[in-house]
């Protein structure tokens, strides 16, 4: 025990100094991280919401809503459908949140109307006897949607939280339905709600291509019935050549038009007619899918509600060859030209797309409006003062708990081996620390006394290990063989106490929630790292310590 | 004082230690029957963690809070079950509202609010009695900006669906049942807002759902049982079976009597209580291993010695060891309850109980356990590899 090859202590000392520098960050201060490299400043703790004050919501989506709604759509679809191909039918109706029944006139017509459903959507489960059919979507259409409803849901979110880009708010996926936002630093839940129910504005317009023909990116004279609204693209190059106009834009109050913003920093713009074609609230759905035929090009396909899709379906009759441009929010994200009239309600948008390009534009199409009806099923706020609070009490708390600790120690096992378990101790804080950071973990109040805990309970390794030592001192045995001995007999138990305690804080950490998370983060780190400083750390300080000093007595 | 050793054991110690397991036993009993009893008729002061509910932490903008008038005034609201506890200091308060339904009363509530915030010309109905459907109506014509606007004032989160289209002085927002009742959680903590914020700043607040409520009150329970349940496997794997009852027992013993420390100082059970709970089974599981790991090793070497001679004797070699660590733990733990604030509080206090209880329960009720399925030598494995190996070195 007490030979420990160069390379284990090289090993030790390497991965102690490496854990010293990922917990380094967290202790430095702002203005020296500024001229450190970003990879390295990055991984550091974060403050739990508990500590530094701001929101946490649990959001659930209505997908029941959602399914409803996609049934009643598809059932309108089913009785256009059955019109246009003359088949005749007693009945359409919706049963919730399951499928649309199709009563047909005649049974002989069964197949013809299945065939009919399939030009509707291909991927239609059809099921029923005789003259019933029963349409419902494959179980792969539902998850499909479940997964897309919940994606666009939180990048809506993150647009109407965050947008002015300096909020940070936290929004992640829970489980199959529900969405955790966290913002940092608001009191005023109201505010927050404001946005959360605000909408980006989605709309189509004509493109004035007399005006744009001039070629002129700011035309001078304007007809009254056009304005300029700046392109997607010119808005990016903007933010890339000059992030400064860019922020002003983005926190100017009140808001710039998009003409005022073309006009002032000239970003690439588009002239088009005032007139709104047709309005995003009309859009019923967007996504990115491969056109049929050449090759199958990624494009966009669109759907209308009826009233959208009449609107739509006149302004592409007298607009062929025209284009057509999609402002969100005060940009345009697209313009494609009209190849035909669009009448069925839906079309499609084609041009030299990659797929994450179709896939970015229908999330934008489709970030009009929210998916379905979020409920905030919790929410949990925290003013910056009480925060402030909390972390001076769980400072000292920490504070106090170690040195009483430290001092126990030092008291029982003396300035040696007192001191090497202290120092255990703190390398084991340190790796925690460490760990924190590169999980990029959040430091919550209970994470504090996690951390306490760990402190206390860390030690006992060290306590095995010594009594043991001292056990086989009174037993007869020389220091050394004590030390090897004492050590070796110990390291069962060690290791047994530290993997059952550490069941209790994986289920801990597989249950938690939002602040017990912290609590199981901490607990559980620290009795991991811990299983390294009591096994490899402490038997190295010994195994030096002797070669060092070559001890006649233990001072233990 | 610290530069030399200090053994808090002179000498190796003889106690008799499960010659008092009857005693241990019956004072054991009495404690969990009564803790049993206690959760029974007294009930768990359980947080909204696991009920539904909303807190809010208040604190007087001058002097001290008068529970008593807060009490009263905040009783007459029609909000259900109101609780109070001083929180911290003499200026600070937690308000505890029970669960909101999403009955009339919350709807009226909601017209309450609405009429204190955006104006009395304002006002909010229930639907249809088969829906959860609220009618807000609006003094005047608003677009749909201006309804998204008003409905946040409730703490209402809508879909653009939900609104009307057209200019339009009513607006029928549907929802389900279900729907209204989570959202009437909102609705709760502005009536009490509103109604208080004359003397008191609001310093934070929590809303759960019926929904969440009972959730976690069910990966709660499930959580317990599985750490109680795994850990006892995991003393059966590497011990023996009798090993893993008598840590089952002692690890029921210690969550039971917990539960009943806080039924008797009524405090807060929430999810920090939980997270209490199963870091005392991870504690007491720790120290009651390292005296099944010395029994383990005193009974291969002293075949010969009866069981509760050897049980005492290696409780005793293993003694200065569990009190050095409860120590350690229990200085840590305590500097917890003094500085550790309010919301530790009742997390810490458990803590503390758990450290007593855990080491006690490792001797008495574990070890003890061993004894009553009387144990014998010939009933261990032979030594594993590992253990051979590490005997040689």
């Amino acid at each position: 025990m007490l030979n420990l090859p160069r390379w284990q202590v090289i090993a030790i000392v390497v991965v102690t100094a490496l854990a010293g520098l990922f917990a380094l960050p967290n202790a430095l201060p702002g203005s020296l991280l500024n001229h450190l490299p970003g990879w390295y400043t990055q991984s550091r703790i974060n403050l739990g919401l508990d500590l530094r004050g701001g929101a946490y919501f649990l959001l659930e989506a209505d997908l029941r809503g959602v399914l409803n709604e996609r049934l009643a759509n598809l059932s309108d679809s089913v009785r256009g459908e059955l019109r246009k191909q003359q088949i005749g039918f007693k009945d359409v109706t919706v049963q919730s949140g399951a499928a649309v029944t199709v009563v047909l006139r005649e049974e002989a017509e069964r197949a013809k109307a299945i065939e009919a459903m399939r030009t509707i959507d291909p991927s239609l489960a059809v099921s029923g006897q005789g003259d019933t059919l029963r349409l419902a979507f494959s179980e792969q259409e539902l998850l499909r949607k479940k997964k897309e409803v919940i994606d666009q849901s939180i990048e809506i979110l993150r647009r109407r939280v965050d947008e002015t880009g300096t909020i940070e708010p936290t929004i992640v996926r829970q489980g199959d339905e529900r969405i955790e936002l966290q913002v940092p630093g608001i009191k005023d839940t109201t505010d927050l709600k404001r946005k959360l129910n605000q909408t980006a504005k989605l709309t189509f317009h004509l493109v004035n291509e007399d005006v744009a023909q001039t070629g002129q990116n700011l035309p001078t004279n304007l007809p009254p019935t056009t304005f300029l609204v700046p392109t997607r693209e010119g808005m990016q190059a903007l933010r890339a050549s000059n992030p400064k106009a860019y922020e002003d834009i983005q926190s100017a109050n009140p808001r710039l038009t998009p003409e005022q913003v073309c006009r002032r920093y000239q970003p690439q713009c588009l002239p088009v007619f005032k007139r709104v074609v047709v309005g995003g609230e009309d859009l019923d759905d967007a996504k990115s899918t491969f056109e049929s035929q050449q090759g199958g090009r990624p494009i966009i396909s669109f759907t209308f509600n009826t009233a959208g899709g009449r609107a739509f379906c006149n302004a592409t009759r007298q607009n062929i060859g025209k284009r057509l441009a999609i402002q969100l929010d005060g940009e345009i994200i697209s313009a494609p030209v009209v190849q035909s009239a669009i009448c069925g309600g839906s079309g499609i948008i084609t041009g030299q797309f990659t797929t994450q390009q179709t896939q970015e534009q229908a999330l934008l199409l489709r970030s009009g409006a929210l998916p379905a009806t979020l409920t905030i099923i919790e929410e949990r706020t925290v003013g910056a003062d009480l925060g402030a609070d909390a972390i001076h009490a769980g400072t000292v708390a920490a504070l106090v708990g170690t040195a009483l600790v430290i001092l126990f120690m030092l008291f029982v096992y003396g300035p040696i081996f007192g001191g090497f378990a202290s120092i255990a101790m703190m390398v084991n804080m340190l790796l925690v620390f460490a760990g924190m950071s590169l999980l990029g973990a959040s430091l919550t109040l209970p994470g504090i006394a996690g951390l306490v805990l760990t402190v206390g309970m860390s030690v006992d390794s060290n306590v095995l290990i010594y009594e043991r030592v001292r056990e086989e001192r009174e037993n007869g045995r020389s220091p050394f063989s004590a030390l090897a001995t004492g050590y070796d007999r110990a390291l069962t138990a060690v290791i047994d106490s530290n993997l059952t305690a550490l069941i209790a804080g994986v289920l801990l950490f597989g249950m938690g929630s939002g602040p017990i998370k912290g609590f199981a983060t901490s607990l559980t780190l620290g009795l991991l790292t811990h299983l390294f400083t009591a096994t490899v750390f402490t038997r190295m300080l010994l195994a030096v310590w002797v070669r060092w000093r070559r001890p006649t007595e233990l001072p233990v | 004082m610290l530069w030399k050793p200090h053994h808090l054991i002179r000498k190796r110690t003889s106690f008799d230690f499960l010659g008092k397991r009857k005693i241990a036993l019956l004072l054991s009993t009495v404690i969990n029957l009564a803790a049993l009893v206690g959760v029974f008729v007294f009930g768990l002061n359980f947080g909204i963690d696991f009920e539904g509910g909303i807190a809010l932490q208040v604190r007087a903008k001058q002097g001290e809070v008068h529970l008593d008038d807060l009490r009263s005034t905040l009783g007459n609201l029609g909000v259900g079950e109101v609780s109070l506890q001083a929180f911290g200091d003499n200026r600070t308060a937690l308000i505890r509202v029970q669960r909101q339904e999403g009955d009339a009363r919350c709807v009226a509530h909601a017209d309450n609010v609405m009429k204190r915030r955006a104006g009395q010309g304002w006002s909010v109905k229930q639907g249809p009695s088969d829906t959860g459907d609220v009618v807000f109506g609006a003094p005047g014509g608003l677009d749909a900006a201006g309804w998204r606007e008003a409905v946040s004032q409730v703490g209402l989160t809508i879909q653009e669906r939900q609104l009307p289209r057209a200019n339009t002085n009513t607006a029928r927002i549907d929802m389900s049942v279900e729907q209204r009742a989570e959202w009437c959680q909102q609705v709760a903590i502005k009536l009490v807002e509103d109604t208080i914020s004359g003397q008191y700043e609001l310093r934070g607040t929590e809303a759960v759902g019926p929904k969440v409520g009972e959730e976690l009150m069910h990966s709660g329970i499930w959580a317990v049982v599985a750490t109680l349940g795994a850990i006892a496997v995991y003393v059966w794997v590497r011990f023996e079976w009798q090993f893993g009852v008598g840590a089952l027992i002692a690890l029921l013993h210690d969550v039971l009597s917990t539960v009943g420390i806080f039924v008797l100082f009524r405090l807060d059970f929430s999810l920090t209580a939980l997270a209490a709970l199963l870091t005392i089974a991870g504690y007491s599981i720790n120290d009651t291993v390292v005296i099944f790991d010395r029994v383990r090793e005193n009974m291969r070497r002293y075949k010969k010695m009866g069981l509760i001679e050897l049980l005492n004797f290696s409780i005793n070699e293993t003694l200065a060891r569990t009190i050095m660590t409860a120590g350690t733990v229990f200085v840590a733990v305590l500097a917890l309850v003094l500085f550790g604030g309010p919301v530790l509080y009742s997390f810490s206090i458990a803590m503390l109980w758990g450290v007593i209880v855990g080491t006690y329960s490792s001797i008495w009720i574990a070890s003890a356990a061993l004894v009553y399925m009387k144990l014998r030598p010939e009933q261990l494995r032979p030594k594993d590899e590992d253990e051979a190996a590490k005997a040689k070195a």
